[in-house]
């Protein structure tokens, strides 16, 4: 993990916190929605989270491929080069 | 000729962003006279919206103004859209699916297939971190179900939506963009006339089993009609507002047509934004003092919960009507809702419950759109044993059940509760409900068995809702088939039993899906599995792995009961009976096999009936 990988994962473990109900210790492999058991509502409510500190828009289909913790940094890093 | 003043933008293939910024279309039209419906297509009700200056304006998830569209600049859209179906090689009668997202392009093409006389079939959107094969394998169930000819996408789920159509020999895949490829001019149109149908519906059915919902010009004229001028008293001085999706009833009859036909202009935020960012929904109303809008319960939760300090800056008095629908109507949720935004100016009297259903195009009854929500407390006991709704006035949550008054049968339609032979039950006594009307679907497409099933000799449909009569207005007790509802969302139960069975370690038959009501009204899912493991660790691996397939395939998180094997209840004809498994649950006679588990299940078991 490079430290800029580093960097987001911390973060983007600090925004789940609140929707870690069950406390599952966050690894790069963990299954956001499996793992946390997370619901469709919820996911919406910390993808948006994501979306305002990082300040990028995260599109449907991009979601429906991002399954671990590592997916969704990486799906951070790209959108926030693009911008 | 009247001059169009509203700004189009987006209204060919290349958006020019940096053109001037789009101006909202007003809520009153200069000189056009409002009609509330009695068009008998929806084309001619098109027509004339055409002729005055209000429209449909879409909203980005940040809440900016992203295109206004007048109903002028719509019916010329459609118009052209229906030339380049046409020359695209459609037929009148095909079925062409469209991904239903919130946008000008949606709209084009739903209105386009009706100048062309083809069906356009709208699909869901709705997706979830990791959904990609749900989606897909819902969404080719549905091309299937329709034989569609074609299917329009946008852009961004262009991926997603081929693999579907490839799977369901869909041949014909274009996002918009490639669509305006086509020459917008020069077919011979055949729009649908008053006799002809209108479009197909797919949120009934489940994915392994999509039931499409075909709706008629009739049925689509005669509940617009109703709703507008019955159900919410439209006035010229209304404003909608929707974040509802389009590929549901109420999105699309209740935010897309019914203000269409009634020349009213609508804001939209599209549900994904919506369910980013709830606030944005109070503060667009509150921008643009819309006096219009409806949602599910969870709805006004979401949106009271995340206002937070910004309620005292919305002014939002002028907010009319606030329908609720596509859920059981929560009375604790509403009473947040009134008190958060009263600061606002919000009146609880806004509050309107109503009932309907896609097989009814949309609207079936509605309470006085001026009075407080009335609910009504029946005796628990009464309710269960006699089926009957004796008034209590006990205080005593375990001996009283609250339901929400849904008002009297819109006009024309007729509305009957009866019992398990079919005989017409009286007043506070619980049964069926059945309705009949100029409303109701033309039935299932192409699915005479399922039409077979709930349509009566005498016209009547039964809504497999089940509720009794209070001084003359319904009320809506709950769903005699097994339908899950969750967050606004329907959910079958089969759909759920389908995931999980496709488990290495559980077997077709081993999984009873069903949900418990909660302490608030709210549904808690139970997932059922038969189990032959007896290690305890290997059972808790299979529970985890259970709720990992139903988080993947569904997008919710479920309580998972490891039950014997052999313990579910199968009916006469071999079928899972549900509502009897829930029962033996209840009872205790199925009880989970891990001990660990069992106290989180005491206190469901007792919540539930």
């Amino acid at each position: 993990m490079t430290p800029e990988d580093k960097a987001i994962f911390d973060k983007l473990a600090e925004l789940l916190g609140p929707f870690n109900e069950k406390g599952v210790e966050l690894k790069p492999e963990t299954e956001i929605a499996v793992d946390l058991a997370i619901d469709s509502v919820s996911v919406m409510d910390f993808v948006m989270e994501v979306e305002d500190h990082f300040d990028i828009d995260i599109p449907l289909n991009v979601l429906s491929d991002t399954h671990t913790m590592n997916d969704l940094v990486g799906v951070v890093k790209a959108r926030v080069n693009k911008a | 000729m009247r001059v169009d003043t509203t700004t189009e933008i987006g209204t060919g293939a290349g958006m020019d962003m940096s053109a001037a910024r789009p101006q909202l279309t007003p809520t009153l039209n200069a000189e056009l006279v409002q009609r509330l419906g009695g068009f008998t297509t929806l084309c001619e009700g098109l027509d004339y919206a055409a002729q005055g200056q209000t429209g449909m304006n879409f909203y980005g998830p940040r809440g900016l103004l992203e295109v206004s569209l007048s109903y002028r600049a719509l019916r010329k859209r459609a118009i052209e859209t229906a030339h380049r179906l046409v020359n695209a090689g459609v037929k009148p009668g095909d079925r062409v699916a469209i991904v239903a997202e919130t946008g000008p392009e949606f709209m084009a093409v739903f209105f386009g297939c009706q100048y062309a006389g083809i069906v356009p079939c709208p699909l869901p959107y709705s997706m979830y971190i990791g959904g990609h094969e749900a989606y897909v394998s819902r969404v080719a169930g549905m091309l299937e179900s329709a034989h569609a000819t074609a299917v329009i996408t946008t852009a961004h789920l262009e991926q997603l939506v081929r693999e579907a159509g490839q799977r369901a020999r869909v041949k014909k895949v274009w996002n918009h963009d490639q669509l305006v490829q086509f020459d917008c001019t020069g077919a011979v149109l055949r729009p649908f006339g008053p006799e002809d149908v209108s479009y197909i519906q797919y949120s009934s059915g489940s994915t392994s089993n999509p039931k499409g919902v075909l709706i008629s010009q009739k049925a689509a004229c005669a509940n617009t009609m109703s709703i507008l001028r019955h159900g919410l008293k439209i006035k010229p001085t209304d404003r909608a507002f929707s974040w509802l999706p389009l590929y549901h009833d109420m999105g699309l009859v209740g935010f897309c047509l019914s203000p269409m036909m009634g020349q009213v202009s609508i804001d939209y935020l599209s549900t994904p934004a919506f369910a980013r960012r709830p606030a944005l929904w109070l503060k667009l109303m509150s921008d643009n003092q819309c006096t219009v809008s409806y949602g599910p319960s969870f709805g006004y939760d979401l949106a009271a919960r995340r206002i937070n300090g910004d309620a005292p800056s919305l002014k939002l008095d002028q907010w009319r009507i606030a329908g609720i629908g596509g859920d059981m109507v929560r009375a604790d949720v509403l009473k947040l809702f009134g008190e958060t935004l009263s600061v606002a100016g919000f009146r609880t009297t806004a509050f309107l419950p109503s009932y309907g259903m896609a097989e009814a195009t949309l609207g079936v009854s509605f309470a006085d759109t001026s009075e407080e929500i009335r609910v009504d407390v029946i005796d628990r006991t009464a309710m269960k044993q006699a089926g009957e709704a004796v008034p209590s006035k006990a205080t005593c949550p375990d001996q009283v059940r609250q339901f929400v008054v849904c008002g009297k049968p819109l006009p024309g339609h007729r509305m009957r509760v009866v019992d398990e032979y079919g005989n017409e039950l009286g007043e506070r006594r619980i049964g069926r409900i059945e309705i009949a009307g100029p409303s109701l679907m033309s039935g299932y497409y192409q699915n005479p068995e399922a039409t077979a099933a709930i349509m009566r000799q005498d016209s009547f449909m039964d809504t497999g809702d089940m509720g009794y009569w209070a001084d003359g207005e319904i009320v809506i007790t709950g769903r005699a088939k097994d339908m899950i509802l969750h967050n606004g969302r329907n959910i079958w139960p089969q759909d759920i039993e389908w995931a999980v069975e496709r488990l290495d370690q559980v077997r077709d038959g081993d999984v009873a899906a069903f949900a418990m009501e909660g302490a608030n009204g709210e549904d808690r899912v139970m997932v059922l599995v038969q189990c032959r493991l007896r290690d305890t660790a290997a059972i808790e691996e299979l529970r985890k792995q259970v709720s990992a397939q139903i988080v993947r395939s569904i997008g919710i998180g479920a309580d998972v009961v490891m039950v014997p094997p052999k313990s579910l209840p199968f009916t006469s004809s071999g079928k899972l009976s549900r509502a009897g498994a829930k029962a033996l649950h209840v009872s205790g006679d199925i009880a989970e096999i891990a001990g660990g588990f069992a106290g989180e299940a005491g206190p469901v078991a007792i919540a539930a009936e």
